[in-house]
């Protein structure tokens, strides 16, 4: 029975919860907080399966009344599955994370050689300058972690003309930014980007991101979901703009947004006149619609704390599920042997 | 000087470029030395010799070694960005790809569309979000127009 209600914990997990969770806007407004509830249904799903195939030989066995030889035999081959669902996650994570990590250190050589280094020395001086105007007008009200700025050695700037930023994580991360997008923004817009990026690789997003694409890996096909992964990538993004607004403001980091969003939108601007045939597709679409919720929430104030400790006590409840459904039994059976008082 | 020593040298010539401002005045150290070298290159017309790098070097003032020259371009060549080719006695250094084609290929990378599948799971985090596919082609297509 155990085994059941664990099995149905674990199929609702994966199967019914994602698809609602990921159309949900309530997410998108503790977007921190939301990632962490998108890692507790995973982990709690996990969970489940594992106690399954470790319990149902047992359960299985004791309601067929088999001899002690077959009730053996049935734990050996649960624990082996078992350790195979185990190693499976595991060597997936390794995998990916592997591979990432070769390609972000081959990008990031590359990089080094391509830097043209006055401007980004230039651009860290800028930078800097203007952080330290901030620091005399206003001391934030609320202390914020981390730099507000990449690290002088780990700005660079690409001598290109498409408008372009981005962060390129790992033990020795790089923010990278265009030539195109210096001259379009200006340095109020700029500092937000960049705080944007440098929220990314301080709170280690890549690793959140990679964790559920390993995940996502590992599943078999049926139980795949292609709109979690969707949904924490949105949520990362949503959680870097907090970060950045709340150095930064609400302004810059919209126009910023608008700007540099266009600027890679197929058919508008400088790509509808690249004189390619650029029709949208779903993914095209599902991507525009992304940065149209994040610019929406950005005319909306920061997310409210006790609204982040909701979402948060929600997770960990959905993580307590599996032990409890597991416990289930024998707290019943506890509470029934219990002297009436 | 037989093989070994001159080897050592060279470790030593980087061992001292290595160590930034330790004593050494003047030239660029590790990263900042490649991409200077790399920088010769791309804006040469033509192959260049460890010795015609190194003079050019040498008359924008960094006091630099012969053998630390030739070491960087070794391990660029390593990298796979420089083809070092044997014309008589000496080797010949350019680039394997134009410093546009590079450009475009990080930025391409950069916005999620590398060629293989895989790439999805390494993700960069660009400012805007990923781009989707027909986005990246029209991308493809201005980079191409521009390079």
């Amino acid at each position: 029975m155990t085994a059941f209600a664990l099995g149905l914990l674990g199929l609702v997990l994966s199967l019914a919860v994602p698809a609602p969770l990921a159309r949900s806007r309530w997410t998108l407004a503790t977007p921190a907080a939301s990632v962490v509830l998108w890692q507790a249904v995973v982990l709690a799903s996990v969970l489940s399966a594992v106690a399954v195939v470790l319990i149902a030989p047992e359960e299985i066995s004791g309601a067929l009344r088999a001899g002690p030889t077959a009730t053996a035999w049935g734990l050996v081959g649960a624990l082996a599955v078992a350790l195979l669902i185990v190693a499976r996650l595991a060597t997936s994570l390794v995998g990916v994370m592997r591979r990432s990590a070769a390609r972000r250190e081959r990008h990031r050589e590359l990089l080094d050689l391509l830097d043209d280094a006055e401007r980004s020395a230039a651009l860290a001086g800028d930078l800097a300058a203007a952080s330290e105007d901030d620091d005399d007008r206003a001391r934030p009200a609320r202390p914020t972690r981390g730099a507000a700025h990449p690290d002088p050695s780990e700005l660079r700037v690409l001598g290109a003309p498409l408008p372009l930023a981005y962060g390129l994580p790992g033990r020795s991360p790089r923010v990278v930014v265009s030539d195109g997008a210096l001259r379009l923004l200006d340095t109020a817009q700029l500092r937000a980007v960049l705080a944007h990026e440098q929220a990314h690789l301080d709170a280690r997003h890549d690793v959140v991101l990679e964790s559920f694409a390993a995940f996502h890996r590992a599943v078999p096909r049926p139980l795949r979901n292609e709109r979690a992964l969707g949904a924490v990538e949105l949520l990362l993004e949503a959680a870097a703009d907090d970060a950045a607004r709340r150095r930064c403001g609400n302004a810059p980091l919209r126009s910023a947004l608008e700007l540099l969003g266009a600027a890679v939108d197929p058919g508008v601007g400088a790509l509808a006149a690249a004189g390619t045939e650029a029709e949208r597709t779903a993914d095209d679409r599902a991507v525009a619609a992304q940065r149209a919720q994040r610019l929406d929430r950005l005319r909306r104030p920061l997310p409210r704390r006790w609204r982040s400790a909701g979402v948060l006590a929600l997770a960990a409840g959905v993580l307590v599920l599996p032990p409890v459904v597991l416990i289930a039994p024998w707290l019943a059976d506890a509470l029934a042997t219990l002297p009436p008082p | 000087m037989s093989y070994c020593s001159q080897v050592a040298v060279t470790i030593g010539n980087v061992a001292a470029a290595g160590t930034a401002g330790a004593g050494k005045v003047g030239g660029p150290v590790g990263g900042a030395l490649e991409r200077d070298v790399m920088a010769r290159l791309w804006d040469s017309t033509e192959p260049l010799t460890v010795r015609q790098v190194h003079e050019q070097l040498r008359t924008d003032g960094d006091d630099l070694a012969y053998t630390t020259v030739m070491t960087v371009l070794d391990r660029l060549a390593k990298k796979g960005v420089v083809r070092q080719e044997r014309d008589g006695r000496a080797y010949h250094y350019s680039p394997v790809q134009t410093r546009e084609e590079l450009t475009a290929g990080l930025m391409l990378e950069a916005l999620g569309s590398a060629p293989d599948p895989s790439a999805r799971d390494a993700a960069l985090v660009h400012f805007v979000g990923r781009v989707g596919p027909q986005g990246v082609a029209a991308l493809r297509a201005a980079l191409d127009a521009a390079g």
